[in-house]
């Protein structure tokens, strides 16, 4: 390609830009920029002037309303990301500050008792347990004696909420009762140290924030279109995530009629992480399409052919996340990846990674931001990689020594303060050596024959950076078309510039670059809201959130059908929706200067366009039904998992432990004494502790149901004693201290309540282990040898018994407590109670 | 209270201002003029800081409604520039220009030309540089357009002498418009830029007056010079000067040489190769080989027959030759693991063969020399070229086949 025989005449200065910044409403008006000779003359003796900006551009016209669907809404319903309300500060004074860069405040505060209520256990887990006794949360006021160890949390609750109504007022005062309990506990409550809970939680929040602000993460889009031109029917292959997570990659097989229309089943990739970017390049017939992830990125090869099915060919992985996938239009299965530690990286999938470059500062001047680009040039051996402070390109072959500086934000290029690289995009399709960059402010067109000085330059006015870029080159003769697409907003622009004139000018065939005729505005897919049909207003809401949703990728493609042409936008939104809508071309007006592009109808919308034709309105109740259907019933595996009890027990085993509960109920009820009575529990006593030998050593010694007589014990919490009863214990032993107990019972008759058997701890500890022990009870007094040596060393012989009866009714046979509950009238139970216990005494004795 | 109604004011003011926005990107002209002509209310109360204020903005919107409204007239349009000249000093310059450029481009030259004159005669206190920056590309442009009207009469000049008749009265009037254009134009390509237009017509006046060493010296300048952008038509006008001047092949090589290191896929390089090719030195030779592979090595050269005969030429010339195969070798060391599947895939040898014989020939010796006669790219050329029958395909296979053990050599 020729280099233009004369460019728009310009200043040059080298620096930091100068001119002040800030983002300008209609900048990008009412300006030719600069005028060049060129063009035919009107009359032959006078020279002919074109503008840089402002000259005739293309007609193209929507053909509907609004943007359609194309593919039924995916199954599952979607979760918006979080939205600035949900982490901003909303307070009455804090309101009226600008959500913008500076103005904003986090709502630090709510978004950490958040965590504290849904994760308590992971906020205050063991110091929550260990105090809850000291926590009272009733309305009640507290009694003297526990007033001492006891706080009321109610009022501490009730000065918080008070404190949260008071919030924005200047004079608030910290309730001196809040003060002191936050002084006090706020060192050691806390599982997690407050202070780094809080810093990671601050980042979190910090990092959430501004990719809400601006997430570089989507730069270059996640949807490709893959033209295909054989046979009779157009098409092509859309190439775009889905799933409930983005994490799973499609290529649709689609047939381009008055609106596309998508042909089969889609090739389905799952993929191990949400897919950020989709990139796609034409090498020799084949297309080659790159998939970005956080992490991973990997390449698939479709063959040009309809219908045929995607190969992937290769995965790499990245330690840091990858900021930048580009595939090569030159060479076969080459691709360039960027990561945000600054590294660069050459991929070929039959060579491997060529690290390029690795250099975590910016380039030109400092920036904070991570993010990294790097695209191909006209030369397949020198890469562009970009900062946000410009583009540089470097040779592949000796990347160290042989770079130039492409783009500077700074003087060279007239940028304005603050302004920082978006997008750059090589626009090898239309003009091989050209380029595309977009900052926040104005897009630029470089040619790399002719480094830092752009060759055009308009501002673009749009609201949010643009992210997403993609181009559609024009025959010669005709204007390159730019779409420009935004994120958060879903805008998008249609630029159209030429590189080349009408005839021959002074010199060459090839002239300066012009940006052609003025920049249009296409639907947004939340445009089409108002066409859809009334919805229920909590309906309307959701399909609006949802409508609105961030867009995350751009693609079009051009479809000529004989004389008429028609462009078809693709957009993605994040929900994992495509919208598509369609441009068609107006040729028959001749260009002209006076009286173009002026629609003939009155202000406001064209009223052809007032409503979407029936087969848009048809696309549209398709899609409404779809998306109810998959949003009203949630697939099986989305509900919380849980156990079922059914399944782990059967009826009858459900309704055996019936018993034992009383024995829990019981347990309780000791507890609750010894605390009424500030009475100690023995087994805590240093004394009763015994180092019991290794489990393992009992399960040798086990009948029937050992097992569950020992977590029994373990449950009452006594499951020393029965170790030693088992152990240790001798008959005798046993017997010597029932008859005790016995006596001592009796001394207690006297006494009106039935705790007082409990007064001493030593009567709870011995009747615990006469209770838990059903095993030893019924061993034969001929074995005393085997079970005193089954105490030290692990008892290889089993000791011979009979199937012992459940443990159960004799323990709770002997227990007055539980006699009562049976109903046993009080002058029965001594009676019951002495029979039980000589049954007790004499069942050695029998066999 | 007074602020709210000043936020309420600003509200709405932006407000409208989307709506004329919104309109002007969906080529509602009428609809953005008719907010337009609210928004002008907002200069009443113009207390805003910002970047572009309300009379700015007034201006562009109201340019780009009136250049596209059906209904606006050039008369319109020039009496809404002069208001809006009017509306803020520091913009005048600026302001005046655009019109300027509008009149230039609707083919107004006369009008440009007055409004030129006006807005170099304006002055106000203090100029910024950007004022400054202004007034010279003003100076500049009536440059320009006195260089336009002194080229005018020397063209009925040139053709009254032709008759033998000379008027002295244009003659005269050409002279001033020369002095008038020469000052201006000698000003502005001082300061660094790119300045094409006005250096190529600068060095146009210069060259007819004779007065070639300054011609000489502004180009060298141009181009040269280090605070200027690394602009290649700077070093063509150069060569394109020194070609008309007749100066030695050795300087013309050394232009290009320096246009060949900043820009290798300039289009010259052709030229270049030529030049060189025909050399008797050795070094040149080399060079040209050099030239011409670096300019292949371009996507926009890729389907360049021109070149790919120029490098088939030059290789076989090598071959024939039996020396200097090193200078083959040593290109192709650093082309070798990718050139095979830029330039020499069997898609491409397909696509060339459909599109472009001569493109095909010449790829085909080339890759038939650097990659042996079992090349995809080779293989489907000749033996497409010789199942069309074409005695040159033939006489290609004949050649690579004969040749094969070059190749070899090459390829160690």
């Amino acid at each position: 390609m020729e280099f233009p025989a004369a460019l728009f005449p310009s200043y040059f200065g080298a620096g930091p830009p100068r001119e002040e910044g800030g983002p300008a409403p209609a900048a990008g008006w009412g300006e030719h920029g600069q005028v060049l000779e060129g063009g035919p003359g009107r009359r032959q003796a006078q020279p002919a002037f074109v503008p840089r900006r402002g000259g005739t551009s293309e007609r193209w016209e929507a053909a509907d309303a609004a943007a359609v669907p194309v593919l039924p809404p995916s199954a599952g319903c979607w979760i918006p990301s979080p939205a600035p309300q949900d982490i901003l500060y909303r307070s009455g004074l804090c309101r009226k500050l600008p959500a913008g860069k500076s103005g904003a405040t986090l709502d630090f505060a709510r978004q950490l008792g958040h965590f504290f209520v849904d994760h308590p256990e992971d906020a205050f887990g063991s110091l929550g347990q260990l105090l809850h006794k000291n926590f009272h949360l009733g309305n009640s006021k507290l009694k003297r004696p526990a007033r001492n160890s006891t706080i009321r949390m109610t009022a501490l609750v009730e000065d918080i909420d008070r404190l949260e109504a008071r919030r924005g007022c200047p004079r608030q005062h910290l309730a001196s009762r809040l003060r002191w309990f936050s002084h006090l506990c706020r060192d050691w409550l806390f599982e997690v140290p407050l202070g780094l809970l809080a810093d990671c939680l601050h980042e979190e929040l910090m990092l959430q924030w501004s990719n809400l602000l601006f997430d570089d993460s989507l730069t270059g889009g996640a949807l490709a279109w893959l033209p295909r031109g054989d046979g009779g029917t157009r098409g092509g292959c859309l190439v775009h995530p889905g799933g409930q997570a983005m994490n799973h990659l499609y290529f649709q097989d689609m047939v381009l009629e008055e609106l596309p229309r998508a042909r089969g089943s889609p090739a389905q990739f799952e993929l191990s992480g949400r897919v950020r970017q989709v990139a796609a390049a034409r090498v020799d017939g084949e297309d080659f399409v790159g998939v970005r992830s956080d992490y991973h990125c990997g390449v698939w090869r479709v063959p040009g052919r309809t219908g045929s099915a995607p190969t992937p060919l290769q995965v790499i992985r990245t330690d840091v996340p990858a900021s930048c996938l580009t595939v090569s239009p030159h060479l076969p299965g080459e691709l360039s990846v960027c990561t945000q530690s600054g590294t660069i990286y050459l991929w070929n999938v039959e060579t491997g990674l060529q690290q390029l470059r690795h250099d975590p500062e910016t380039m030109y001047f400092r920036d904070h931001s991570p993010w990294r680009w790097s695209d191909f040039t006209a030369h397949p051996r020198v890469l562009s990689c970009a900062d946000r402070t410009g583009l540089q390109c470097l040779d592949v072959r000796a990347p160290k020594k042989c770079h130039f500086d492409l783009f500077k934000v700074g003087e060279e290029a007239g940028c304005q303060q603050g302004e920082r690289v978006v997008l750059p995009m090589y626009l090898g399709r239309a003009h091989p050596s050209q380029y595309l960059v977009t900052t926040q402010f104005s897009v630029y067109v470089l040619d790399e024959r002719l480094p830092l000085v752009p060759i055009l330059k308009w501002a673009h006015m749009m609201k949010a950076p643009p992210l997403f870029a993609h181009l559609m080159p024009g025959d010669p003769g005709r204007t390159h078309k730019v779409l420009l697409g935004a994120s958060s907003t879903q805008e998008l622009l249609l630029l159209q510039y030429r590189v080349r004139f009408w005839g021959v000018s002074s010199g060459g065939s090839q002239s300066a670059c012009q940006l052609a005729g003025t920049p249009q505005k296409l639907h947004s897919i939340a445009g089409c809201l108002q066409y859809l049909p009334t919805q229920l207003p909590h309906c309307h809401h959701l399909l609006q959130q949802r409508l609105t949703a961030p867009a995350t990728g751009l693609a079009a493609a051009l479809q000529e059908d004989g004389p008429h042409e028609s462009m078809l936008v693709f957009q993605l939104s994040e929900a994992g929706d495509v919208f598509c809508q369609r441009l068609t071309h107006e040729a028959a007006q001749p260009p002209a200067p006076t009286s173009r592009d002026e629609a003939t109808t009155a202000p406001g919308s064209s009223p052809s366009l007032a409503v979407p034709s029936p087969a848009a309105a048809l696309r549209y109740c398709r899609w409404l039904r779809a998306l109810s259907r998959a949003c009203r019933e949630p697939p099986q595996h989305t509900w919380p998992p849980s156990l079922s009890q059914r399944r782990l027990f059967t009826r009858r085993e459900l309704e055996g432990p019936a018993g034992p509960s009383t024995l829990q109920r019981q347990m309780r009820q000791q507890l609750r004494q010894a605390m009424r009575e500030g009475g100690r529990i023995q087994r805590w006593e240093p004394s009763a502790f015994q180092p019991p030998p290794l489990p393992q050593t009992l399960e040798l010694a086990g009948g029937p149901d050992p097992l569950s007589a020992r977590l029994t014990a373990a449950w009452a919490g006594d499951w020393e004693q029965w170790w030693e009863d088992r152990t240790s214990f001798s008959v005798a032993q046993r017997q010597r201290a029932l008859r005790e107990r016995r006596r001592r019972q009796k001394r207690a008759r006297g006494c009106r309540s039935l705790s007082a058997s409990f007064t001493s701890s030593l009567t709870y500890q011995s009747e615990l282990s006469e209770l838990s022990d059903a095993g030893p009870q019924l061993l034969s007094p001929g074995h005393p040898l085997v079970l005193s040596q089954e105490g030290s060393p692990p008892a290889r012989s089993p000791p011979a018994r009979s199937p012992p009866a459940s443990p159960a009714p004799d323990e709770i046979l002997l227990s007055s407590q539980s006699l009562r509950c049976r109903g046993i009238p009080k002058e029965r139970r001594k009676t019951l109670r002495d029979y039980l216990s000589v049954w007790a005494e004499g069942a050695p004795a029998t066999p | 209270s007074s602020n709210e109604h000043k936020l309420n004011f600003k509200k709405s003011k932006e407000a409208c201002l989307s709506y004329i926005q919104d309109a002007m990107l969906q080529k509602q002209w009428k609809r953005a003029a008719e907010f337009l002509t609210c928004y002008v209310e907002s200069l009443e109360k113009d207390y805003s800081r910002e970047h572009i204020g309300p009379s700015e903005m007034i201006w562009r919107i109201g340019t780009e409604i009136l250049w596209h409204h059906s209904h606006s007239s050039m008369k319109e349009f020039n009496c809404f520039m002069e208001q809006m000249k009017t509306l803020g000093v520091k913009r005048y310059l600026k302001v005046c220009l655009e019109h300027v450029f509008h009149l230039l481009c609707n083919g107004q030259i006369d009008e440009a030309y007055q409004n030129l004159s006006l807005a170099e005669s304006w002055r106000f206190g203090e100029q910024t540089a950007l004022q400054d920056k202004e007034m010279k590309l003003i100076q500049a442009y009536r440059g320009l357009l006195d260089y336009y009207s002194w080229s005018k009469q020397k063209n009925i000049l040139l053709e009254h002498g032709e008759d033998g008749f000379s008027d002295l009265a244009v003659e005269q009037e050409m002279h001033s418009c020369f002095r008038k254009a020469a000052v201006n134009l000698k000003e502005i390509i001082k300061i660094p830029g790119v300045w094409d237009l006005f250096v190529k017509c600068y060095v146009d006046l210069l060259e007819f007056y004779g007065d070639h060493n300054e011609a000489h010296q502004v180009l060298n300048e141009y181009a040269y010079n280090s605070k200027f952008p690394a602009n290649p038509n700077a070093h063509v006008y150069l060569y394109q000067f020194l070609k008309r001047q007749g100066e030695s092949k050795k300087s013309l090589v050394s232009a290009l040489k320096i246009l060949h290191d900043i820009v290798p896929s300039h289009e010259l390089m052709i030229d270049f190769n030529t030049m060189l090719q025909k050399s008797k030195k050795r070094k040149k030779r080399r060079l040209g080989l050099e030239v011409i592979f670096a300019a292949l090595d371009y996507a926009g050269w890729k389907e360049n027959a021109k070149a790919w005969s120029c490098l088939a030429r030059q290789v076989k010339q090598i071959v024939n030759s039996g020396k200097h195969l090193d200078w083959i070798k040593q290109e192709w060391n650093s082309r070798k693991d990718w050139w095979p599947a830029f330039h020499f895939s069997r898609y491409l040898a397909k696509k060339n063969w459909q599109e472009n014989k001569s493109l095909s020939y010449g790829k085909a010796l080339v890759a038939g020399v650097l990659l042996g006669k079992d090349c995809k790219y080779f293989k489907y050329v000749s033996h497409h070229g010789c199942k069309a029958q074409l005695k040159k395909f033939r006489m290609l296979k004949k050649f690579v086949n004969r040749h094969n053990p070059v190749y070899l050599r090459i390829s160690q």
